[in-house]
């Protein structure tokens, strides 16, 4: 990860709001906005594994579904491999529509639901190839296998249905589908939280692999900090549609600049009965995102908050090289 | 690292091997055959089709073949000429019910078929669209559901017969039936596309690429196909009882052969020629129990709460 | 295992699931006991038969299960031999449980102070209402609900999640039971809810005295939370141990794999890999349902299921070589 190369994935002022509606009898109307993403700025860089946490209505799961286009944004740009993704959506660029469809893939949550119940294996697998006809059907074979192969599958299992697999291969069959169309970035949606302990190191070493042999990046979406700091190279935290923290990874779990970051480590309880540790439990829930407080979002709940936090609402800013906090005492943390 | 073979499913067979595994159907086939009442059910839909099917053949006497009134054998009891004995106006029952038979099957069957026709489409355009065309739909949909059906078979029947000047025949009923009938089926339908729109495998196909069409029919369509096809079946029995009211209000085609005219025939002298009544009865009623045992065979069958 | 007084001593319990498919043996010859003012730890992932065998406890397995062996004492008194009658007035007084899911244990058509008042005057026939709801307002303050007095005529569903959770520990408790069955208490919550919940439960323990069961696969909160912690694997016991001397020196390979498999939040660390999946509880593995999995497996393991033991170090181990395998803790 050179500082000079041009990032892989770039998003700038990003904004998303969900309308929600008071429904009459014949007519609706808007009564108001849950603010899902309120002007996020990141990037990911080529190779690179980007976590991105934070707790539930934070708006990560929104965040990735928009960086595909899965959701219209309302605002903001993004700039993948080059080309401007939202511009070309709107504009209904084919080729860049294509692109991104081929460019960014996505591994869901839920084995469950992921795959087409209806579809074998095959079917499901070589899917992408039926859609964009750009591999002839006697090759769909071999791919299939080899996309079988890279996940840790047997080809005989290309014949099955979704219903015959346990959850960790189901995801593994979900990863194979998204490795389908050659990626440049995969965005992972808590995608071992469905399943079992013992299953969840198989998957996660598995991405693991998978970026190292195929240079492939990730946004890996997840509300499993220790997870998190296993398998990624930066982490960016986020709070009610905000960024509140990022750096490298190691950097923000030994030495976290943001009061809510911290809050969030201390909460997470450690396998290990000798560790000692200060907690700081955190008073009251998770705001909604309808009408986020006023000033810094977190100031109600935060230990440290003054009357400038519930005034002015902090920026994200560079605190030490590569470590960006939203406060207005990050200095405090160092 | 290969993993040992550990599918969790009912089958437990380790062998690698190349054939096709158990679709959905074919395990919901399996746990259908383990339920007697929906076999049963499946049985006497069977029988009814078959009979149907081979009528002209079976009857000893072409429909509504007044034949046994000028052979002087008209309301007679059941004997081994007329095995359902004859009507007082002439009529060979055990004939009758067997046209009839196909006559039902006909009207049930067909309504049922041009119910769930417009219902999918127009449910599954409620749920795929948003906005003002889905809410616009749905009033449709709810509009034709509030509609009395009988009143307005009733009501169609006298008007056609003043305009006409006849009866309207099977086909008309069939219409109507299917043309007010069709609401169930588009919310079943349309509640279930909002559903499964939602479910990750059609966002990942939609991440993939996939045209809306794709989405739809290749995907949507048949994961929706289970609730619609257990209502199907309960709608069937529905519309063949829907004919035989119809018919015994007086309000049928005297002119076509159903279990409704049959019975509306005799109602009036019940109590001495209960043969006219009863055997039409009879069949309607295991008509309707045969596809009320197979539509509840069915929703056991495929229903998904019970998958492993 | 020193022979305090036990509250509840379950041996060789058995509980069965007959299904179409087959027989699921969920629960196949567990011994657990648990003593007064204790924390001991359930652990497992799905299909270990630990929320089945606190389910048995209660009497409360839903069908197609049913207790086909073993036997449940708790304060000395057979379980398995009362009448139902008699089991409603143990479960909520004497013996209360929440779930994972705490929507499943609150009725929704009623307002949280109806039923916490309910569960009050269901076990105190005297007591009159006013005198239930001053207790179900003081039970709200005891799980930390602001502004309890506004709380009591709220419904379910207007609440978050880690109020309801709360609200149902407050539910299990309202009838001052001595021993609570935790089910996953925490698995549906926010990272930060976790933690408040967490406290909750501790000081609520320390303050009532109360023993408690933590059912839980977070080996995190083990730690955290208890003193003894008893490892099951598909409906088995893999290990029984004071929780320290768990996490340092495991005597199962099953505990060592799990131990190794999961993440921590102080360190990176490469994640042992345990090969193959859950059992199948219809058609176990021969002898030790682990061996498929398990990288020290010989042919006795899979002949012969291996007894459970006490070891040199005090803990109980169902591994044929637990005297010559030096495995290493988290």
């Amino acid at each position: 990860m050179t500082e000079n190369a041009k990032p892989l994935l770039e998003i700038r002022n990003l904004v998303k709001h969900f309308p929600i509606y008071s429904r009459g009898i014949l007519l609706k109307k808007q009564v108001g906005f849950v603010h899902a993403i309120d002007d996020v700025s990141l990037h990911i860089d080529a190779g690179e594994n980007l976590g991105l946490v934070g707790e539930s209505g934070c708006g990560k799961t929104t965040l990735g579904k928009t960086l595909m286009y899965l959701e219209e944004p309302d605002s903001g740009e993004e700039v993948f491999s080059g080309l401007n993704i939202f511009e070309a959506f709107r504009k209904s660029d084919a080729k860049v529509m294509h692109d991104v469809r081929h460019g960014i893939q996505m591994v869901f949550q839920n084995p469950y639901t992921s795959l087409d119940p209806r579809m074998t294996v095959f079917d499901i697998l070589s899917e992408p190839y039926q859609i964009h006809k750009h591999v002839p059907r006697n090759e769909w074979k071999r791919r299939v296998y080899e996309l079988l192969r890279m996940v840790n599958l047997e080809e005989y299992h290309a014949e099955r249905y979704p219903h015959e697999f346990s959850g960790g291969q189901r995801q593994r069959i979900a990863i194979a589908r998204a490795l389908a169309v050659d990626p440049k970035l995969i965005v992972a949606d808590e995608p071992v939280s469905s399943l079992d302990v013992s299953i969840r190191a198989q998957i996660l070493n598995l991405l693991t692999d998978l970026q190292k042999k195929k240079g492939i990046s990730y946004l890996y979406i997840s509300h499993d900090l220790s997870s998190v700091r296993q398998i990624t190279n930066r982490v960016a935290v986020m709070y009610l549609g905000k960024i509140f923290e990022t750096a490298k990874t190691d950097s923000l779990f030994e030495k976290p600049l943001n009061p809510y970051t911290i809050a969030l480590l201390s909460a997470i309880p450690v396998p290990d009965p000798e560790h000692q540790r200060e907690r700081i439990i955190l008073p009251g829930e998770v705001p909604s995102a309808v009408n986020p407080p006023s000033g810094c979002r977190f100031h109600p709940r935060c230990p440290y908050a003054t009357e400038l936090c519930a005034r002015e609402e902090p920026k994200l800013r560079e605190i030490v090289s590569g470590h960006l906090s939203a406060c207005h005492y990050s200095e405090k943390f160092l | 690292m290969s993993t040992n073979d550990d599918s969790q499913g009912v089958s437990q067979s380790a062998k690698p091997s190349t054939q096709r595994g158990a679709s959905q159907w074919a395990v919901a086939w399996r746990r259908f055959k383990r339920n007697k009442a929906g076999l049963a059910g499946l049985f006497i839909v069977l029988f009814f089709v078959f009979i149907a099917l081979t009528s002209p053949f079976l009857a000893p006497y072409p429909p509504r073949s007044f034949e046994s009134l000028y052979q002087g054998e008209a309301g007679e009891a059941p004997s081994f000429k007329h095995p359902f004995g004859t009507s007082k106006a002439g009529l060979d029952v055990y004939s009758e019910v067997l046209h009839g038979t196909a006559g039902d099957m006909y009207v049930g069957v067909g309504a049922t078929a041009l119910a769930v026709a417009i219902g999918l489409v127009i449910g599954a355009l409620a749920g795929y669209s948003r906005g003002g065309m889905s809410d616009i739909l749905l009033m449709v949909s709810q509009i034709f559901y509030t509609i009395p059906l009988l009143p307005i078979i009733l009501l169609a029947a006298r008007v056609f017969l003043i305009i006409v000047a006849q009866g309207f025949g099977l086909t008309l009923i069939l219409i109507l039936l299917g043309v007010f009938g069709w609401a169930t089926i588009s919310f079943i339908v349309r509640g279930e596309i909002l559903r499964v729109r939602e479910l990750e495998f059609v966002q990942a196909s939609r991440s993939l690429g996939a045209s809306r069409n794709r989405l739809i029919f290749r995907h949507i369509v048949p994961n929706i196909l289970t609730p619609v096809i257990v209502t199907s079946t309960l709608m069937i029995a529905g519309n063949i009882l829907t004919e035989v009211v119809i018919s015994f209000l007086g309000f049928g085609d005297v002119n076509t052969s159903t279990w409704g005219i049959t019975i509306q025939e005799g109602i009036t002298y019940m109590r001495t020629e209960w043969w006219t009544t009863l055997f039409p009865g009879l069949a309607t009623l295991f008509a309707v129990l045969g596809f009320n045992l197979l539509g509840d065979g069915l929703s056991d069958a495929l229903n998904p709460r019970l998958r492993d | 295992m020193t022979t305090r007084e036990r509250l509840l001593d379950v041996k060789g319990l058995k509980t069965y699931f007959f299904t179409e498919a087959g027989v699921v043996k969920a629960v196949d010859g567990i011994d657990f006991h648990i003593g007064r003012d204790e924390a001991v730890g359930l652990v497992g992932e799905s299909g270990s038969g630990k929320t089945v065998m606190s389910l048995s406890v209660m009497r409360i397995v839903p069908k197609p299960g049913r207790i086909v062996g073993g036997s449940i004492t708790f304060e000395g008194e057979d379980l398995l031999k009362k009448s139902d009658e008699e089991m409603r007035r143990i479960r909520g007084r004497k013996i209360g449980m929440t779930f994972q899911d705490p929507t499943s244990s609150l009725d929704p058509l009623f307002t949280i102070g109806d039923q916490l008042s309910e569960v009050i005057r269901e076990h105190n026939r005297a007591i009159s209402k006013s005198e239930a709801l001053e207790q179900t307002t003081k039970l709200l303050e005891m799980v930390r609900i602001s502004e309890p007095g506004l709380r009591v005529k709220n419904y379910p569903h207007e609440l978050s999640g880690g109020m309801k959770q709360r609200i149902a520990i407050a539910k299990a408790l309202a009838a001052g039971p001595s021993l609570l069955f935790a089910d996953e208490p925490t698995t549906n919550l926010d990272v930060t809810v976790q933690a408040q919940v967490l406290e909750l439960i501790k000081d609520l323990r320390e303050k009532n005295r109360m023993s408690l069961v933590m059912i839980t696969h977070d080996m995190g909160i083990v730690a955290e939370m208890t003193q003894l912690v008893q490892v099951l694997y598909a409906g088995m016991v893999a290990e029984v141990a004071e929780t320290h001397s768990l996490f340092k020196k495991p005597q199962h390979p099953y505990t060592e794999a799990l131990l190794q498999a999961v993440p921590r939040i102080d360190q990176r660390r490469d994640l042992r890999v345990i090969p193959g999946n859950i059992p199948n509880l219809i058609n176990p593995p021969s002898g030790c349902r682990f061996h498929p999995r398990c990288p020290y497996a010989k042919q006795i393991c899979i002949d012969k299921v291996p007894p459970l033991e006490e070891t040199d170090r005090g803990h109980l181990s169902s591994c044929h070589f637990w005297r010559t395998l030096d495995l290493q803790g988290a």
